[in-house]
């Protein structure tokens, strides 16, 4: 019996993301002005990919870290599989829920994982490295053992960083961030207001992401997003609500997270290093990956188990959860925000939140 | 003195110097002149770079490129222009200035250009026409020289291309050859200031009115002769007051005085020294390649705005809070930048206010002055301080004895010592050090909260910054403190007086003399507009004679 009807497709897919975007459009309300408050700080973001947990990989991934062949099935592999739909063999890249075989990828089965508790299912729970607390994060469960994402911060995934370094830092619009509240040198409530910009990141002397620059943003409302926040402990932490944010190809076309949550701390120099978590909707994660599948990854393999894991939002018609939980490691520089009127929203503070004052260069070095 | 250039034509330099000639560009009569003996070669001062594209462009348009690196000028008492009076011509910069002619005269005749600029069409492009050859040299020559060539030195240089284009079988290469060496000549090359006999004051001398024009050209505009003041030399104009004064006052009254004006300072503030600057991106990661020019550019743009644009007191160039930023730049400084208009191109200058209550303000606090003056990764108060002694106030700050110790301002382990302050308070505790860096270290001090990049900084090392000092008697706090005390010193307008001054004679001025007294005085008048420094210093006598010149008797003007 070969399967059909609810197939899915990635050519579809392209068609559906136009409209959902456009749903979302019509749907946002204009909240275009931040809350007033006392200080409002601007950040750009500068480093931005999943979650990555690899000092645990012998743990997480017993089958992989003895044979590290099997964590890099190729696609390659998949072309000798065969897919049919209503009883036509098609490709099995065009149609992976078609492909005859699940390629049954290993999956992560280590305590920890970055992330945020959701309210997920106690069995399928991590714990964050850091914070030690419970964490939903399947798509790490996923992906964790997969060749791609066995990186270690600074460095990407090797997709996301192909796709940040080759031409998304330099090229697409930039996301930024606004921190406001009464004082942020101190614990309290605060507002967290995500933005698209009209510039590209711009780099430095040593071509990491250039501080202090002014970013113009976009007048849309689709990108503008306006969460409530805490400061705790000098840490910045969100825990409930939507974002919405466009990207660019090569890789992140949107990010889209419900039930968002954020752990953002602050570094030397005011940079801000943190986690966004929630849940994402699945099929739009397993495009940005599977749609260009290149160096060898085992694209199928990882949508299929991306699919499988998926944890929250079941289709009611098939019961199918449509979403996953994700947590994304993100970097921000302080950069001045601004409209395209003219108006100053953000200043670029190089005070750290919550935190001491620092100064903006510590340099000392013996005379030359 | 014979010179052989790469091409097979040998020029007489002191032959070409020799044969002088005048003519009218509006009759094109030749009427010969005596050539000048060697004594009455005054001043030569070879021209800068700058002058040399800008010469090329009014000579030959702006389609017309000036590529190759020129040899680096030689700067003395503080001035590349004081410099140029003693630069000569060795072979290698000889060379140098041959291969640029080339390639300009490459341009000058290619199928693109040849029509609008030889002016004639040959007989025949495969040989000689020494007509339009003629043509040719007597027309660009004279622009080139900046006054008319001698019948003979006209058909020297048509026989030159001739013979070039009867080798070569093409009178376009011909014209080529013997244009490059024209530009190789120091007839181009070096402006001269030659005396003669002046029939209006027996038994005194005067400028010739070409040299003049081009004193007068290159001060104001720092270019070559426009026609009308070419016009004005020829006609003998010049060399009455009031002629004089109609062409000051047009040249001024020019937006070309902007080229002027910015080439004086960029040679005053020692800009050409940012050729050797670099920082340390570990340290300074914002100071980009792109900040070294625009550093100088938002410097210069300043002082244009200011003194052309507004007709400021020079004074408050060390206050002002305008000046001008690119996104590059406002990065650096920590100041937003907002460019909302199309974007996809390239860096954008946009005006710029300091709030009043902001620690920058003027040209002092910019990273020309800042970074300049800096190592590459820390900051140096004794070299910002006697920086801005030597250059702003042109006082004179003596060289470190010989066996100076360092070790209290190289170490900066010491936690005794935290702040740049603390290691020079203990190295001028050596009474051999003390005496120089009271002079420059207060001032320098006073900068310390910009870092070696121009960045801000309120503290070092985890220690609030003390930019506090005193001079002459004057309390100050801070760099706009310092500006203050800057702008109310009497130094700094004598100063920029006497390097304007040089800038166009190549000499410092006469200080006791009533004729410079009268210029200081009229600068103040004006409330130090700068504008009308250059206009008092274009109508001075004292720019139109020789250096050796004894005070001459007061006359009548």
């Amino acid at each position: 019996m070969k399967p059909k009807q609810h197939f899915y497709s990635f050519s579809a897919y392209r068609r559906s993301a136009v409209s959902m975007a456009s749903a979302v459009v019509l749907s946002l309300p204009l909240l275009w002005s931040a809350p007033a408050q006392a200080e409002t700080r601007g950040y750009v973001i500068s480093w931005f990919a999943t979650a990555t947990n690899n000092p645990d990989f012998a743990t997480n991934c017993p089958q992989a870290f003895k044979d590290p062949g099997s964590r890099f099935a190729t696609t390659g592999k998949r072309r000798v599989d065969h897919a049919f739909v209503n009883g036509k063999e098609v490709a099995p890249y065009d149609y992976p829920d078609a492909l005859d075989k699940d390629p049954n990828v290993e999956t992560v089965i280590g305590k920890y994982a970055y992330g945020f508790d959701l309210g997920g299912p106690e069995a399928t729970k991590f714990q964050d490295p850091e914070t030690h607390e419970k964490v939903d994060n399947q798509l790490w469960r996923a992906v964790g053992c997969t060749t791609n994402f066995q990186f270690t911060p600074p460095t990407m995934p090797y997709m996301e960083g192909q796709a940040w370094n080759s031409g998304y830092a330099d090229s697409a619009p930039a996301w930024t961030m606004q921190v406001s509240g009464d004082d942020l040198s101190k614990d309290g409530p605060v507002t967290i207001t995500l933005d698209r910009a009209l510039d590209h990141l711009q780099r430095d002397a040593l071509s990491a992401i250039r501080t202090h620059v002014t970013y113009v943003l976009d007048p849309s409302p689709r990108s503008h997003n306006v969460l409530q926040g805490e400061i705790k402990n000098g840490v910045l932490l969100v825990t409930s609500g939507d974002v919405w944010l466009q990207g660019s190809l090569p890789y992140y076309l949107q990010i889209d997270l419900k039930n968002t949550h954020m752990r953002i701390r602050s570094e030397t120099g005011s940079k801000l290093v943190g986690y966004w978590g929630g849940y994402t909707d699945w099929h739009k994660w397993a495009y940005m990956f599977t749609s260009r599948c290149g160096a060898g990854f085992d694209c199928i393999g990882i949508y299929r188990s991306v699919k499988k894991l998926a944890d929250f939002a079941p289709d009611p018609k098939t019961g199918e959860n449509q979403m996953i939980s994700i947590a994304w490691r993100m970097e921000a520089v302080p950069a001045f925000l601004a409209t395209q009127d003219g108006k100053l929203l953000a200043t670029a503070s190089s005070d750290a939140l919550g935190g001491r004052l620092h100064d903006t260069v510590a340099a000392n070095i013996p005379a030359q | 003195m014979k010179v052989r250039t790469r091409g097979h034509l040998l020029i007489s330099v002191a032959g070409v110097l020799g044969i002088l000639g005048a003519t009218t560009l509006a009759t094109g009569q030749v009427a010969p002149v005596s050539p000048p003996s060697d004594t009455d070669m005054a001043t030569s001062l070879r021209l800068s770079p700058s002058q040399y594209k800008l010469a090329i462009t009014d000579v030959f348009g702006e389609s017309i490129r000036v590529d190759g690196r020129f040899e680096p000028e030689m700067r003395d008492q503080g001035m590349l222009a004081i410099g140029a009076r003693t630069e000569n011509m060795t072979d290698s910069s000889l060379e140098t200035y041959d291969n640029i002619a080339r390639a300009v005269a490459a341009q000058v005749v290619d199928e693109r250009h040849r029509a609008g600029f030889v002016g004639c069409k040959p007989r025949s492009d495969a040989g000689r026409d020494d007509a339009c050859a003629y043509a040719f040299f007597s027309r660009v020559g004279a622009l080139l020289y900046r006054r008319p060539l001698t019948t003979g030195e006209i058909e020297g240089r048509a026989s030159a291309a001739g013979a070039e284009a009867d080798k070569l079988h093409n009178f376009y290469s011909g014209l080529r050859l013997s244009l490059a060496e024209m530009m190789v000549s120091p007839q181009f090359l070096f402006r001269y200031k030659r005396m003669e006999a002046d029939p209006t004051h027996p038994g005194q001398q005067r400028m010739n009115a070409y040299d003049k024009a081009s004193t007068l050209s290159f001060f104001l505009w720092n270019s070559t002769p426009d026609p009308e003041l070419t016009r004005a030399a020829a006609s003998g104009e010049l060399n009455t007051n009031d002629g004089l004064k109609r062409q000051v006052d047009r040249m001024v009254d020019s937006a070309r005085v902007a080229s002027g004006v910015r080439a004086f300072f960029a040679d005053m503030l020692v800009f050409s020294d940012f050729d050797a600057v670099s920082k340390d991106p570990n340290f300074f990661p914002r100071y980009t390649l792109s900040i070294k020019d625009q550093a100088q550019e938002q410097t210069l743009r300043t002082i244009i705005d200011h003194v052309v644009g507004r007709h400021g007191d020079y004074r408050d160039l060390f206050t002002t809070p305008n000046t001008f930023l690119t996104k590059d730049l406002a990065s650096l400084y920590a100041v937003p930048f907002i460019d909302a208009t199309a974007n996809g191109q390239q860096q954008r200058w946009l005006p710029h206010t300091y709030p009043a209550d902001d620690p920058r303000g003027g040209i002092l606090s910019q990273a020309s002055f800042t970074t300049l003056w800096s190592p590459s990764g820390r900051t140096s108060p004794t070299v910002r301080g006697k920086a801005l002694r030597q250059n702003i106030l042109c006082q004179r700050v003596p060289a470190p004895p010989g066996n100076v110790d360092f070790k209290f301002v190289e170490d900066i382990s010491n936690p005794k010592y935290k702040t740049t302050r603390d290691r020079l308070t203990a190295h001028r505790s050596e009474a051999m050090c003390a005496g120089c860096h009271k002079i420059t270290d207060p001032l320098g001090l006073a900068l310390e909260n910009f870092d070696s990049a121009g960045g801000f900084r309120s503290t070092e090392n985890g220690v609030r910054i003390d930019a506090s000092g005193e001079t002459n008697g004057t309390m100050f706090d801070g760099p706009l403190g310092l500006a203050k005390v800057v702008h109310d010193d009497p130094a700094a307008t004598a100063c920029v007086a006497e390097r304007m001054f040089a800038f166009e004679t190549g000499y410092l001025p006469p200080k006791t003399e009533s004729g410079w007294k009268q210029i200081e005085s009229k600068f103040a008048a004006s409330r130090y507009d700068v504008l009308e420094l250059m206009r008092q210093i274009a109508l001075s006598d004292l720019s139109y004679r020789s250096p050796n010149t004894k005070p001459a008797p007061a006359r009548n003007q």
